[in-house]
C-alpha cells in the first residue's frame, strides 16, 4: 500500500494508539511510516484523528501505547530535556497561527530561535545577530520580512499564517507539522499559504505532514494522501489515486460541494 | 411568507424557574437584619446616625478653616510617604511576578508548586497591610522600613493574585507554539504568556502604588512611617484645623497620582 519510498523513512509509527482521559479512542493502532522530504496530507472528518496523529509526532499529545520514532529515536520514551531536542527540529504551523499578537512580528520568528539561543539571553530578548538573521531570513523567505517590526495582530489572516511558517522555519527543521493550516484563510490565499509550504518541501526537502479537510486541496498538494476514520488509518496512496470514491470511503458518506475548497479559486 | 401561518416545529417547554435566586436575595436580607438588629446584633439605627451626625457638628467645624501654618511641616512626611510607595511597589511588583506565575494552573511547573504558593499567598492575604505594620513596628521599631515591609507584602498579595488570574485567561494557542518548538517553561512563559499580561500587570502595579499612597495615611498612625505620623500628632492634640491640611493633601496627592497611571495605562496598553 502507498508509493514507494525515496529515502529511509524519518517518520515512524509503530502501533500508535491515544486514549485520551475520558475514554475516547483518538488513534487506533496506527502503524505508518513517512519519508524523508514527502509532502504527506492528511484527510478525514473532524474527529477523525487528523491533530492527534500530527501532535503525537512531536510529543505534544502523549501516547497511550505503541511509539513513535523521529530518525528512530523514540519520542514516548524521550526524557523532557530529549523531547525539547526533538521538537527543536520539528516546526509546527497552527489553524489558528498561535501568534502572540501582542507583540512583533520579528519576536513572535524569534520564538523559533528559543531552543538554541541560550535561557539568559532568550529571557532579556538579548539575542545573538545571527539568530535574528535566521528569523530575518526566515521571514524573506515567506516574503514579509518589511513586516517584522509590525506587531503581529495588525496583519491580515494570510500574512499571520505566513508568520506562523517563518516561526517553524526559524528553528532551521526538518520536518514541518501543519495542522489545519489554511481553515481559517480565504481560498485565494488558501492557495498562497499551501504553494508557500509547497515551495519550502521541494526547495529545503523538508518533509511535511498536513491536516487538510479539503479534498481538492488534498489532491493539488499531497504527494501522498492518508486517510483517516474514527481514529484509524483507512486509506494511504498518491492524490492521483485518490478519486471520488476513495474521498467516499474515507469519509463515510457522499461528498458535497463544503468538501471542496472550490474550483475558481484554484487558479488564482 | 406570513409569520403567524407558516407550519411550526414544536417549541421546547419552558424550563421551571430557579428558586435559587429568590432565596439566596432571602437569606442575604436575613442576614443583614440580624447584623443590624436590636436583639441580637449592633442596633444599628439609621435616625440616631444623623443625631448622632449633628452632635458631632461642633467638632467637624473646628476642622475649617485649615491652618495652612502647618504647611512646611507636611513637605519631608509627604515626601516620605511617596518614596516608601515607589520602593514598596518597585519590590513587591517584581517578586509578586515570578509568584503570580507559580499561582497559575496555566502556567506552573508542578501541582505542588501551585498549591504551595496559592496557599502561601492566601494567608499572605488574609492579614490587613496595618496589622503587619504593627508587628514590623514592635521588631523593627519606628520608621519607614516596617512601613515598607508591610506595603511589599501586601502588594506580593494583591498583584500576585490579580495577576495569576489573568493568567489563566490568556489565550493558550501561543503556549502550545512555544512548547512546539523545543523551547523551555521558563523561556515559554517569557515569550508566549508574559506579553499577554504585560499590559495588566502594569495596570495592576499602578494601581498597588495607589493604594500605597492611601495606605501610608493609615500606617503613619501605627509609627510606620509617612504623612500618618503627622495625622496621628495633630489628631492627638486636637489640632483639627492642622489635621485638614494633611486630610487635603492627601486628597490632591491621589487624584495626581490616580492620573499619572490613568496616563501610563493608556500609553501602555
Amino acid at each position: 500500500m502507498g508509493p514507494p519510498l525515496r529515502y529511509p523513512p524519518m517518520i515512524r509509527f509503530i502501533n500508535a494508539s491515544v486514549t485520551y482521559p475520558g475514554g475516547v479512542h483518538a488513534l487506533k493502532n496506527v502503524t505508518l511510516e513517512i519519508p524523508d522530504g514527502q509532502m504527506m496530507v492528511i484527510v478525514g472528518l473532524s474527529g477523525a484523528g487528523k491533530s492527534t496523529l500530527i501532535r503525537a509526532i512531536n510529543g505534544l499529545v502523549p501516547l497511550s501505547d505503541g511509539d513513535v520514532t523521529i530518525d528512530d529515536v523514540s519520542v514516548r520514551s524521550a526524557k523532557p530535556k530529549e523531547l525539547r531536542e526533538i521538537r527543536s527540529r520539528i516546526g509546527m504551523i497552527f489553524q489558528t497561527f498561535n501568534l502572540v499578537n501582542r507583540t512583533t512580528v520579528l519576536n513572535n520568528v524569534l520564538m523559533g530561535r528559543l531552543h538554541d539561543a541560550g535561557t539568559l539571553r532568550s529571557l532579556l530578548a538579548w539575542y545573538k545577530p545571527e539568530d535574528v538573521e535566521i528569523a530575518m531570513q526566515a521571514l524573506e523567505r515567506v516574503g514579509i520580512v518589511e513586516k517584522a517590526y509590525v506587531r503581529a495582530s495588525n496583519l491580515s489572516g494570510g500574512q499571520q499564517q505566513r508568520v506562523g511558517i517563518a516561526r517553524a522555519l526559524a528553528q532551521e527543521p526538518t520536518i514541518i507539522l501543519a495542522d489545519e493550516p489554511v481553515a481559517s484563510l480565504d481560498p485565494p490565499t488558501s492557495h498562497v499559504v499551501m504553494r508557500d509550504l509547497q515551495r519550502i518541501n521541494r526547495e529545503l526537502n523538508m518533509t511535511t505532514v498536513i491536516n487538510l479537510h479539503f479534498l481538492d486541496l488534498a489532491k493539488v498538494y499531497g504527494e501522498r494522501i492518508i486517510g483517516m476514520r474514527a481514529g484509524e488509518l483507512v486509506y494511504d496512496g498518491t492524490g492521483d489515486q485518490a478519486d471520488e470514491n476513495v474521498f467516499r470511503d474515507i469519509y463515510g458518506r457522499s461528498l458535497t460541494a463544503d468538501d471542496m475548497l472550490g474550483e475558481a479559486a484554484a487558479a488564482g | 411568507m406570513n409569520a403567524a401561518t407558516a407550519p411550526r416545529t414544536a417549541r421546547p417547554r419552558r424550563p421551571p424557574r430557579s428558586v435559587i435566586g429568590p432565596l439566596a436575595l432571602l437569606v442575604f436580607a436575613a442576614i443583614t437584619w440580624w447584623a443590624a438588629s436590636e436583639d441580637f446584633g449592633l442596633n444599628f439605627d439609621v435616625p440616631r446616625l444623623f443625631t448622632n451626625l449633628t452632635r458631632g457638628a461642633g467638632i467637624l467645624a473646628e476642622f475649617w478653616p485649615p491652618d495652612f501654618s502647618v504647611l512646611p511641616r507636611t513637605v519631608d512626611p509627604l515626601l516620605e510617604t511617596i518614596q516608601m510607595a515607589i520602593i514598596a511597589s518597585a519590590i513587591g511588583c517584581a517578586v509578586a511576578l515570578p509568584v503570580a506565575f507559580l499561582a497559575s494552573r496555566v502556567t506552573s511547573p508542578n501541582l505542588v508548586a501551585y498549591i504551595v504558593d496559592r496557599s502561601v499567598l492566601s494567608v499572605v492575604r488574609s492579614l490587613p497591610d496595618v496589622l503587619y505594620a504593627l508587628i514590623f513596628v514592635a521588631a523593627l521599631s519606628i520608621g519607614p522600613l516596617p512601613g515598607i515591609l508591610a506595603l511589599i507584602l501586601f502588594n506580593i498579595s494583591v498583584v500576585a493574585k490579580l495577576l495569576s488570574e489573568t493568567v489563566d485567561g490568556v489565550d493558550q494557542g501561543p503556549i502550545e507554539a512555544a512548547r512546539a518548538t523545543g523551547a523551555n517553561r521558563l523561556l515559554t512563559v517569557r515569550w508566549a504568556v508574559l506579553p499577554q499580561v504585560l499590559p495588566n500587570y502594569v495596570a495592576y502595579s499602578l494601581y498597588a502604588f495607589e493604594l500605597n499612597i492611601r495606605a501610608s495615611a493609615v500606617l503613619g498612625i501605627v509609627g510606620a512611617g509617612g504623612i500618618g505620623n503627622l495625622i496621628n500628632e495633630t489628631r492627638r492634640f486636637f489640632q483639627y484645623d492642622k489635621l485638614m491640611v494633611v486630610v487635603i493633601e492627601i486628597l490632591i496627592l491621589v487624584i495626581i497620582v490616580e492620573w499619572i497611571s490613568i496616563w501610563l495605562r493608556r500609553k501602555l496598553v
